[in-house]
């Protein structure tokens, strides 16, 4: 029996176990010839006989059930590791682009003000002198109009220098109350470091019936805004003026660069500012003929955003499909 | 608006307050500091007499001096001519270490010991005055020898920057500021104190007269004085040195100084002009139209009151009699009116086009009381005058109103004590409500907001708490906003096959527009002022700029150039719509080991391919556009549900070139098109299907596009899909093609039996045999 087994546990591959199991279990196999001697076996002895050689097959055939399991084993993991590729080399394989950081920056200011319930309302980007100055209590000669140099058409329209007229056609084309953002292109007539000639804003816009919006108001909404976009900042307000708004504010972040030290991005003053708004003018109201309404708006530069937030230094690459920028967005 | 502590100091004390609490006080009522700067004039610096000053013995260009510096008399060589007037000086003594890092030790020049050094402005971090060396008096304070220059505030003085915004022309002088700072930091104003010298007894009516003619916009004061000895103070020069105001001569120095301190227009006039045949002075202001003044005398224009004094009639510092004008004309009138004219503005109109200061007054009694100490000067009593009856505005105040705007209750003697101290008088109307009569100087104030402004800053705004705003309930998913959804699920789409979103102006080259034959905006429609030529006029296609950056990107030496833009293009006119646009350049993927380092480059089928994943299934029917960067052979109308909404083309090989990029191809389409529609879904058969093929040969030059359209217009409701899988030319099929076509068949509601089968492949074989001139291969 001993022998039976070691030629068991010396089949080193599938197709030698198979022959061991032709010579052992199969019909003319070892097993057959040792049970066919049965006949000849006495009556008294016949028992034990037949005790014996069960015990021995069932002991040769649980050797031989392992060694299969063992063997099998083997070829599956033999086969396996033929398949074997050096997986490191093909990380870097990845077939995507990516989505400009400005892009980026407005789609996640448009997230915010989607989920507190704003409607997003667009305009066109070529305007008139109405829609981007009159109504807005930018009347012609107003020295405000000097903080903004316009492209101007033949024909008198100009492109539109900020997101506001989208405010003032929305509020011709329905009524109060109004909760809105409109994201936008709009143009400038400035071309340096920090200045180029078209840029992305975003405006805000809520009105509802008189004495019901305050700017406490806003700064609560701010607040939170500018935490959710540069997370653990301080928020500060400073009274500032534009035309469209009165009260108007300035709004700051604690520096996220140095973290209010004082730094080179802030002008070592530890602020950095990111956004304008204000309570809307009575005479922005009188202009699209609401009555007995408040309101207040705010308006800020995506590109701002985006570079503060990605630390993105130079304004003008952003308008110059640089891959080298683009694709550390992937 | 460049302010000095010191400054400052003289209309409002400013002893107890730090410069971070200036800082901070500034930027919170709105007058945004841009910079903050301490002047430090360096130890050892300190006043010195001279006492004797003679040439030096071997250089024409040195003098040498005995100074008293306090703790002893010190021999200095100095090189500057200037000091030969002098009497005190700013004297570096030994062991001083100026801004520049020089350490003054004991030297020879040219022989000559040297122990110390007589001080310019510049070498001690002041803006330079003028050449040589500074020459102290005593208007920055008693002046004692040996004491440190950098003990006297109005040297080392703090100089602030402030941004004003357009509205706070009443912040345009240093007692503007001073009047709004007094209020935020809870402190009084100094009252003015009129110096003058009691010299002159002869009334101005004896030599001068005014006649006016129309209406009157402007107030005009006139004095007339006699006045010698002309000469200008350090503390003058310093500070119009500070806040870089350079002028022709000292008297305008003079004039330029009381400007900027108290806001008031002030002008000389050499009174000789004036004087008519009588010998009188006659000063005639004529109301040319709405707004535009006219000084004029002997029927000529001599000035037009806020925007310009015509030269030959500026007094100077040889003048020995001078018509002096403080005017003020309403900001708003006077710019509307001069908008309206071709008239030229001297440096003055900054100031009166957003507010100069009205209190003419002050204005002239602050520039007589200067002159009296810089000059011999002796003004006839009383003044010419053209006062404008003006009634000042009130707004109605109300706590309720105010409260609501802040958001924040503000009682009503709060509200009063800040707008008094703002210059506003208030006259109580009953319960919480008062009325304000606006000071015209604050021209910018004009209703209740303006008020609430008011009270904001002074409050500041930090101060206000903040509160969520309650709104009702509404839904504001629009159409716009879903809009800008779509538009991102688009961009996160390309960007899934490779694609880099690029963003580039709305403006474009002419030029190229032109050459390529895009639309061109038209002429008249065009813009005025474009910022540079290859930004001259709005683009019509985005593909010229993507091009452009492919140009640069190959300039980085990026081989695969995988671009795509989504944005407004417009037509001829200006009409706005939004268009995506995507480029491919070069590589078709990153060199990597899967292609050996050695990427195929981009082709048709796998450039429509990427397209297709972002703007989903469409067909491709030969191009029908024929702008100049289409392949005429490679190129297609992209189109669903029969509309063209787009191309598809290889770049043409002479446009690569002219940009001298690798193969490219360029695809545009108009973004509507591919705005997400209502689908219904359709019943799918559970029966077993078959795919067959047919082979048929037909003309070599029928597309397509053509077997598609019978294979599309064949109604057999088994058959449910086919589409091209071969195409197969050679010489012995001439002028000949071999298709393949591969169709799936199914049934919706049983078993397919052969002849099932075999009924559709001969419809469809039939048809194509009918109408594309085809033969079974």
């Amino acid at each position: 029996m001993k022998e039976l087994e070691a030629k068991i546990l010396q089949a080193d591959t599938l197709e030698a176990l198979e022959k061991v199991r032709v010579e052992l279990f199969g019909k003319k196999g070892v097993l057959a010839v040792e049970f066919a001697k049965m006949k000849d076996v006495p009556g008294p002895e016949k028992k034990a006989f037949a005790e014996g050689l069960n015990t021995t097959k069932t002991f040769l055939q649980e050797s031989f059930d392992a060694r299969y399991e063992t063997l099998k084993s083997e070829a599956i993991h033999a086969a396996l590791k033929s398949e074997a590729i050096d997986v490191s080399l093909y990380g870097e394989f990845a077939q995507k682009g990516a989505l400009h950081p400005v892009m980026q920056t407005m789609d996640k200011i448009i997230d915010y003000f989607v989920a507190l319930n704003f409607a997003v309302q667009s305009g066109p980007m070529v305007e008139d002198d109405f829609h981007n100055f009159e109504a807005l209590n930018l009347p012609k000669h107003h020295p405000a109009r000097d903080m903004q140099d316009t492209f101007y058409f033949k024909d008198g329209g100009l492109l539109r220098t900020h997101t506001s007229p989208v405010q003032i056609r929305t509020m011709m084309q329905t009524k109060p109350p109004i909760r809105m953002i409109a994201p936008g292109t709009v143009f400038r007539r400035d071309y340096d470091i920090t200045h180029t000639p078209m840029f992305h804003q975003v405006e805000g816009l809520v009105v509802d019936a008189k004495g019901k919006v305050s700017f406490a108001n806003l700064k609560s909404i701010l607040t939170d805004f500018l935490q959710y976009m540069f997370g653990e900042v301080e928020v500060r307000f400073r009274p500032s003026f534009f035309p469209f708004t009165e009260p108007s504010a300035e709004v700051d972040i604690s520096c996220i660069f140095c973290q209010g030290e004082g730094c080179r991005v802030c002008s070592h003053t530890g602020w950095l500012e990111v956004l304008g708004c204000g309570i809307v003018d009575p005479n922005v109201f009188k202009a699209v003929g609401y009555e007995e309404v408040s309101g207040y708006a705010f308006g800020l530069g995506v590109e701002r955003f985006a570079m503060l937030m990605h630390k993105i230094p130079d304004l003008r690459s952003l308008f110059e499909g640089d891959i080298r920028l683009l694709e550390q967005f992937r | 608006m460049i302010v000095t502590r010191s400054w400052l100091n003289e209309f409002v004390d400013l002893r107890s307050v730090s410069n971070e609490k200036l800082y901070e006080t500034f930027n919170a009522i709105g007058l945004e500091v841009d910079s903050l700067k301490q002047t430090v004039i360096p130890p050892k610096v300190v006043i010195g007499k001279i006492l004797t000053c003679e040439k030096h013995p071997d250089a024409d260009k040195l003098n040498v001096c005995t100074i008293d510096v306090g703790e002893g008399i010190r021999q200095i060589v100095c090189g500057a001519a200037n000091v030969v007037d002098a009497q005190y000086v700013a004297v570096a003594t030994i062991g001083a270490e100026l801004p520049g890092g020089l350490v003054i030790k004991p030297a020879k020049l040219r022989g000559v010991e040297s122990e110390g050094m007589v001080c310019s402005a510049s070498e001690l971090g002041l803006p330079q005055m003028g050449e040589g060396i500074m020459i102290l008096d005593e208007s920055i304070g008693t002046l004692k020898v040996g004491e440190e220059l950098g003990s006297f505030a109005t040297v080392a003085d703090t100089i602030i920057e402030l941004e004003l915004t357009a509205n706070r022309g009443d912040c345009l002088s240093i007692y503007g500021v001073a009047r709004d700072l007094s209020v935020a930091l809870e402190l009084d104003m100094k009252p003015f104190e009129y110096k003058k010298k009691e010299k002159m007894q002869l009334g101005i009516a004896r030599e001068a007269e005014i006649h006016t003619q129309g209406e009157m916009d402007a107030d005009l004061h006139f004095k007339l004085a006699t006045l010698e000895h002309l000469s200008n103070s350090f503390l003058l020069q310093l500070r119009l040195a500070i806040v870089e105001i350079k002028t022709e001569d000292k008297l305008a120095n003079i004039l330029a100084y009381a400007t900027h301190t108290t806001g008031v227009v002030l002008r000389a006039y050499n009174s000789r002009v004036f004087r008519n045949t009588d010998n009188k002075i006659s000063v005639r202001p004529v109301a040319k139209t709405k707004g535009i003044i006219e000084i004029t005398g002997n029927n000529e224009v001599f000035s037009v009151a806020g925007v310009y004094q015509q030269k030959e009639t500026i007094a100077s510092d040889e003048t020995k009699e001078l018509l002096l004008e403080a005017s003020y004309i309403h900001p708003d009138v006077l710019v509307d009116a001069v908008a309206g004219t071709s008239l030229k503005t001297d440096e003055l109109y900054y100031k009166t086009s957003r507010g100069s200061n009205p209190d003419l007054v002050f204005g002239l009694s602050f520039l007589a009381s200067l002159m009296n100490t810089l000059t011999d000067i002796a003004c006839y009593e009383g003044s010419l005058t053209v006062e404008v009856a003006r009634e000042n505005d009130t707004v109605v105040v109300s706590t309720k109103e105010i409260s609501a705007i802040i958001g924040m209750d503000i009682e009503i003697g709060k509200i009063v004590t800040i707008l008094q101290k703002l210059g506003f008088g208030i006259s109580a109307m009953g319960h919480d409500v008062v009325a304000a009569r606006i000071p015209l100087f604050r021209h910018d104030i004009k209703h209740i907001q303006d008020i609430a402004e008011e009270i904001v800053r002074i409050i500041g705004i930090n101060n206000i708490t903040a509160k969520p705003l309650v709104f009702a309930e509404q839904p504001r998913l629009n159409d716009t906003t879903q809009w800008y959804q779509a538009k991102k699920e688009f961009k996160n789409r390309a960007v899934g096959v490779s694609f880099y979103e690029n963003v580039s102006y709305v403006f474009t080259p002419k030029a190229l527009v032109e050459k390529y034959h895009f639309t061109v905006v038209k002429e008249e429609l065009d813009l005025i002022n474009p910022i540079a030529e290859e930004l001259n006029t709005l683009r019509s296609t985005i593909l010229i700029n993507l091009l452009t950056a492919v140009k640069r990107n190959v300039s980085y030496t990026k081989k695969s150039i995988p671009l795509f833009e989504m944005g407004a293009v417009f037509g001829s006119k200006r009409e706005q719509k939004e268009v995506m646009a995507f480029v491919f350049s070069g590589q078709i993927e990153a060199e990597s080991v899967k292609n050996a380092g050695k990427p195929k480059m981009i082709d048709f089928a796998s450039f429509v391919q990427k397209v297709s994943a972002v703007i989903g299934v469409f067909e491709l029917v030969p191009c029908t556009y024929d702008n100049g960067l289409i392949h005429p052979y490679q190129s297609a109308n992209i189109v669903v549900n029969n509309v063209v909404c787009g191309f598809v083309s290889k770049l043409h090989p002479s446009v690569q070139e002219f940009f001298d990029i690798p193969v490219t191809y360029i695809a545009e389409v108009d973004f509507e098109a591919f705005l997400p529609k209502h689908i219904n879904a359709k019943p799918i058969s559970n029966f077993q299907g078959v795919y067959k093929d047919l082979s048929v040969v037909i003309d070599k030059d029928l597309g397509y596009f053509e077997v598609a359209k019978v294979l599309n217009r064949l109604v057999l409701p088994m058959l449910k899909e086919c589409y091209p899988i071969d195409i197969y030319e050679d010489e012995k099929l001439g002028q000949k093609k071999s298709l393949t076509i591969r169709c799936f068949i199914q049934s919706m509601d049983k078993t397919l039996e052969e002849g099932d089968i075999e009924s559709v492949m001969s419809a469809i074989m039939s048809a194509l045999e009918k109408e594309c001139n085809a033969e079974l291969r």
